[in-house]
């Protein structure tokens, strides 16, 4: 069973808030989620590798690729906040 | 002639002997956007001007002789999270509504190099994440073929547009059944190609491993039209496969001496109580036997755990993938905020969706210390036993035969609420990106008047297996 | 036997790779603001990143460098956290397979040869630069983001400071050896954690491990280092305890200052990079670029010993620099002879460049200006102080030895003929000086041999000087 303080810990490093009105429900909702997938630990895994990567392919590694080096215009568009030619935003406390 | 009533590879060939020309082509379509979008709501833009542009310079490649590619004049929809360079692109999220990418995703190039004609940006789930397009911040997309019920998703929008001839073909993106639900949904082909087939470059992640763009088209040649025209080796992608690009016939394809594998699974499972659903796919399986095809079932045991192991890799990459998400360098950042905490935390909260937030609630659980091993590292491996099943089936068989999905087209607001209920519906499609399988969902026949789609499941890079088994059931039902 | 101190490193060397790590954008110091970015590097959406062919290697060359066991297949691991210099709320690094394994680095200390061990090297992507402003406001550049770094982790084998500073100048010098970095500290292209703790092993106490971070010079690592040391001790001595907590040097204060408190494993919920699989290392490429590999330092000092017959301590510091160490063996092909020529690049030209803070690129002499120069000495063309002074006039001028010679009319006076006129003429002055060499008083002859240096201006043969004062005295 999952509990409304572990629901609200998991937000905090996720970095959401869920408002105190809908804590009970969505706790509900998640625990329901949660329990649906603890079935797999019935399947026995011993001296199975875990499968990262899905083809058996090499991965491969770039040399002398197209450079995709964007406009300082097209960098910034996208933000709310620039100065000088930076992203800007207010001084955060540490 | 009612161009847009056409198939997309007619309009291709008429094109070409030069009795319709591009720009026509695109105009009968904007006559179908102007009259059924309003009830349909399958985009998030249109891109009328650039549309038409790019429509005349292929009229004028054209008049020049010059030869064109695949896709020349074909008026086609993207799902809206697929990067278009200087076309706002919103993932159907408030976090993104005024998003401008400065870039093209690889198949958007591949598109323009194909001299294809995109047309707008289809709705979709927030960031992919659902089954029938209502998690939408853009509102509901309507299933064309009947307008009280869901097109399915997540990409609902790119279904819906093929279906109602608003566009000939489109992309979507599918990472647990996103292209091939919504196609069974709106009674239109939809492939869902072998990871690694597709560039999956500047198209929004929700589950990396899992993602892979997939085609709508109204029949087999068509959707297999729009892969040929975006497959392909792209050194942008390091998922993808030098084994990528399609080019086989079609015309020659037989049921004949296919050896078809049922799972008895799915026989098991009875996911759900509609056997008129059930009639029809085993009304399916003897039209296949009666053109000499060879069914014979087969066990995948592992496939009953295919649904929670995919929740736990897909929320688990989904909860990193949206990580990036922090209102800073682009999308919404809230207008109150004292500390960096607090920038991130409302920006996102007031920006993201429930089924989004619920998603990467459930990735960082998962992937949270002391939770780790129990979920992700232990879904990884139940992921390899699952591969090794299909593995074991496609030594001996040529393609998978199963539904699409084990319901009909739902009406709105129905399910959405029990998320679990919602999950369980993408039992058919789901083990097929665990294994990076290709697979391919096309309508089958109907049920109460709502169509009810077949999937045909292939071994990785086995494309043309799924794909002239597809054309050749067609042929057969026509 | 009273407290020992564990130190362990971290250090992070941004790679010199002509692109980034995982993108095609220009790796540079400096440039425009965020004028060297793309949507991988920006981390926009869709955008997926290729691992860098040359940051590979470079990485692997370290790994061969530090004799680490090179992994035959590489894995990245996204470390999931949310910074504003961080552009995909990840960085792309690597948790349980690091590119290379273990290693050793092995430093000069006075009793001889430490070996310090180390704990793994792995590649890593670097994040982008903040800037905080005085209005309140923090301002962001991405044209770092994504350069190439390794962290090199060493095990806690390091017990003092010195030791530090021994280990870090050695890492330096390998890094640069091998031309991967210009392992600059002012620059960031090297940065430095210091984790730190001490014990008593008789009295079975000891302290929890503080980190600091924040170095930004070898001397400041030092200072830390014994600042940390003594702070540990101390508060053992009265009971207490250090605290697992991150600090940072402050430069003003000369003391570390808290950051903030650990409280347990941060969760980086670390989770396989599935847009990057895994690389395989082909044992051919592998042996490719260890074929390639320059001589290793210490490779270059067993050499060096055997070659020029020098001793440990010489080999080392002649073998510091890949470019001192070359210095040093073209000379030796006009000199010859390697004990003469290692004293005079061991004593007054790394003097020279330690008083100048320079490095011997910078040096205006030339190998082959000073190998004339020690030949002229050799040869008794001129004498000991007299090349000395020259060297002098060379650092400053860049003059060949044979122009300020002849310039300066130089030439040692060999000539039996004029010197004996003048030993006899100082002798004859100097009477009380004979009485007292002969009561015993050997200053006397320096005394003799001062005069005739004045009268020739440093220039008379002192070897030929000294036997006839000798040979003259004993006549009278
Ligand atoms: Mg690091
Ligand atoms: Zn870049």
């Amino acid at each position: 069973m999952i509990t409304k303080d572990e629901v609200n810990h998991i937000a905090s490093i996720a970095k959401l808030k869920i408002k105190d009105d809908e804590i009970s429900l969505f706790t509900e909702k998640f625990d329901q989620v949660m329990s649906f997938v603890q079935k797999i630990k019935e399947v026995d895994t011993e001296n199975v590798e875990p499968t990262y990567k899905i083809n058996d392919e090499d991965g491969f590694l770039k040399e002398n690729g197209e450079s995709q080096t964007l406009t300082r215009e097209e960098v910034l568009r996208n933000t709310v906040d620039t100065q000088y030619g930076y992203f800007k935003i207010l001084k955060v406390v540490e | 002639m009612d161009i847009a009533k056409l198939k997309a590879w007619e309009m291709r060939e008429k094109l070409l002997k030069k009795e319709i020309s591009s720009t026509e082509i695109l105009k009968s379509h904007l006559e179908v956007i102007d009259s059924v979008e309003m009830d349909i709501n399958a985009f998030i833009t249109v891109d009328r001007e650039n549309a038409m542009e790019t429509a005349k310079l292929v009229d004028e490649k054209i008049a020049r002789g010059e030869s064109l590619g695949v896709l020349a004049g074909l008026p086609i929809g993207l799902k809206d999270n697929i990067m278009t360079k200087d076309l706002r692109t919103t993932c159907a999220s408030k976090m993104l509504e005024n998003f401008i990418p400065p870039f093209d995703a690889t198949v958007v190039r591949n598109i323009r190099r194909e001299d294809g004609i995109i047309l707008g940006k289809t709705n979709l789930d927030e960031f992919a994440m659902g089954g029938s397009t209502e998690t939408s911040y853009f509102g509901n997309t309507k299933n064309p073929k009947n307008l009280e019920v869901v097109p399915g998703g997540s990409s609902g929008g790119s279904a819906a547009a093929v279906a109602a001839n608003e566009v000939a073909i489109s992309l979507g993106s599918d990472t647990g059944g996103s292209v091939r639900q919504p196609a069974s949904y709106c009674g239109i082909v939809g492939i869902k190609p072998t990871y690694g087939m597709v560039s999956r470059y500047g198209v929004m992640p929700m589950s990396n491993s899992l993602d892979q763009v997939g085609q709508f088209g109204r029949d087999v040649r068509d959707a297999y039209l729009m892969l040929k025209g975006v497959s392909g080796f792209d050194p942008l992608d390091g998922t993808s496969s030098h084994k990528s690009g399609v080019n086989f016939e079609l015309e020659n394809a037989s049921l004949k001496g296919l050896k078809i594998a049922l799972p008895i699974e799915y026989r098991d499972l009875r996911v759900t109580g509609d056997e008129k659903i059930r009639e029809v796919f085993d009304n399916t399986v003897k039209l296949f036997e009666r053109e000499g095809a060879i069914i014979q079932y087969v066990s995948l045991p592992h496939l009953k755990y295919a649904l929670e192991t995919y929740y736990i890799i897909s929320t688990a990459e989904v909860s990193t993938n949206l990580s990036r998400l922090d209102g800073i360098r682009y999308g919404y950042r809230t207008e109150n905020y004292e500390t960096l905490d607090e920038l991130y935390t409302m920006s996102r909260t007031e920006a993201f969706g429930e089924e989004a937030k619920r998603r990467i609630m459930m990735g960082t659980y998962a992937l949270s210390a002391g939770y780790q091993d129990e979920h992700y590292k232990k879904a990884l491996k139940v992921r390899t036993l699952i591969k090794n099943d299909y593995d074991k089936t496609f030594e001996d068989h040529d393609v998978i035969l199963s539904l699409t999905s084990p319901i009909l087209p739902f009406p709105f607001d129905s399910i959405i609420n029990s998320p679990v209920d919602m999950y369980k519906a993408d039992l058919y499609t789901v083990p097929v990106n665990l294994a990076g399988l290709c697979a391919m969902s096309l309508p089958m026949g109907e049920v109460d008047g709502l169509p009810v789609g077949m999937q045909i499941t292939g071994n990785r890079f086995q494309e043309s297996k799924i794909i002239r088994a597809g054309y050749a059931f067609e042929k057969v039902v026509k | 036997m009273g407290y020992k101190t564990l130190i362990g490193l971290e250090i992070h060397v941004e790679l010199m790779t002509k692109k980034k790590i995982f993108c095609n954008c220009k790796n540079e110091f400096g440039g425009e603001v965020n004028t060297h970015v793309c949507p991988v590097c920006l981390g926009l959406p869709g955008a997926l990143p290729v691992m860098d062919k040359e940051a590979l290697e470079f990485g692997i060359r370290a790994g061969i460098a530090f004799n680490s066991e090179i992994e035959k297949e590489v894995r990245t691991d996204r470390k999931n956290y949310f910074y504003p210099d961080l552009t995909k709320g990840y960085q792309i690094s690597q948790a349980d397979l690091p590119l290379c394994k273990g290693g050793h680095l092995d430093i000069e200390i006075e009793d001889g040869v430490k070996r310090i061990n180390l704990e793994r090297i792995h590649i890593e992507e670097d994040t982008g630069k903040q800037l905080h402003t005085e209005d309140g406001t923090s301002l962001l550049d991405f044209n770092r983001c994504g350069v190439p770094l390794i962290e090199i982790v060493t095990k806690p084998d390091i017990n003092s400071a010195e030791e530090a500073r021994l280990f870090l100048e050695k890492l330096r010098s390998t890094i640069k050896y091998i031309g991967i970095s210009d392992v600059r500290m002012e620059e960031g292209s090297l940065r430095c954690d210091v984790n730190i703790n001490v014990i008593h092993d008789e009295k079975k106490i000891k302290s929890r491990i503080t980190e600091v971070k924040n170095l930004n010079s070898f001397r400041s690592a030092v200072k830390a280092i014994e600042y940390e040391e003594k702070r540990h001790k101390e508060l053992l001595e009265k009971g207490e305890n250090t605290d697992n907590e991150t600090r940072r040097w402050d430069e003003n204060l000369n003391e570390t200052v808290i950051m903030r408190r650990k409280f347990g494993a941060s969760d980086y919920r670390f989770a396989n990079e599935g847009d990057l699989p895994a690389i395989k290392i082909e044992d051919t490429w592998l042996h490719e670029i260890k074929e390639n590999l320059p001589e290793l330092p210490h490779e270059k000092k067993v050499r060096f010993m055997v070659e020029y017959s020098l001793g440990h301590y010489e080999a080392d510091v002649l073998t510091g620099s890949r470019e001192l160490a070359a210095f040093f063996e073209e000379i030796y092909k006009h000199v010859n002879d390697s004990k003469l020529l290692s004293n005079w690049v061991m004593g007054d030209v790394l003097r020279r460049l330690k008083e100048e803070d320079m490095e011997i690129e910078a040096l205006h002499v030339s190998p082959k200006d000073l190998a004339d120069l020690i030949l002229m000495v050799k040869d008794g063309k001129i004498n000991n102080n007299t090349g000395k002074k020259v060297l002098r006039d060379m650092f400053e001028s860049g003059k060949s030895p044979e122009i300020i010679v002849k310039e300066q009319g130089l030439i040692q006076i060999s000539d039996e003929g004029a010197l004996e006129e003048m030993v006899e003429r100082i002798l004859d002055a100097n009477p009380q000086s004979i009485e007292d060499y002969k009561n015993g008083k050997d200053r006397a002859i320096g005394f003799l041999m001062g005069q005739i240096m004045k009268e020739t201006k440093g220039k008379a043969n002192p070897q030929m000087v000294n036997k006839m004062l000798l040979d003259k005295i004993s006549l009278r």
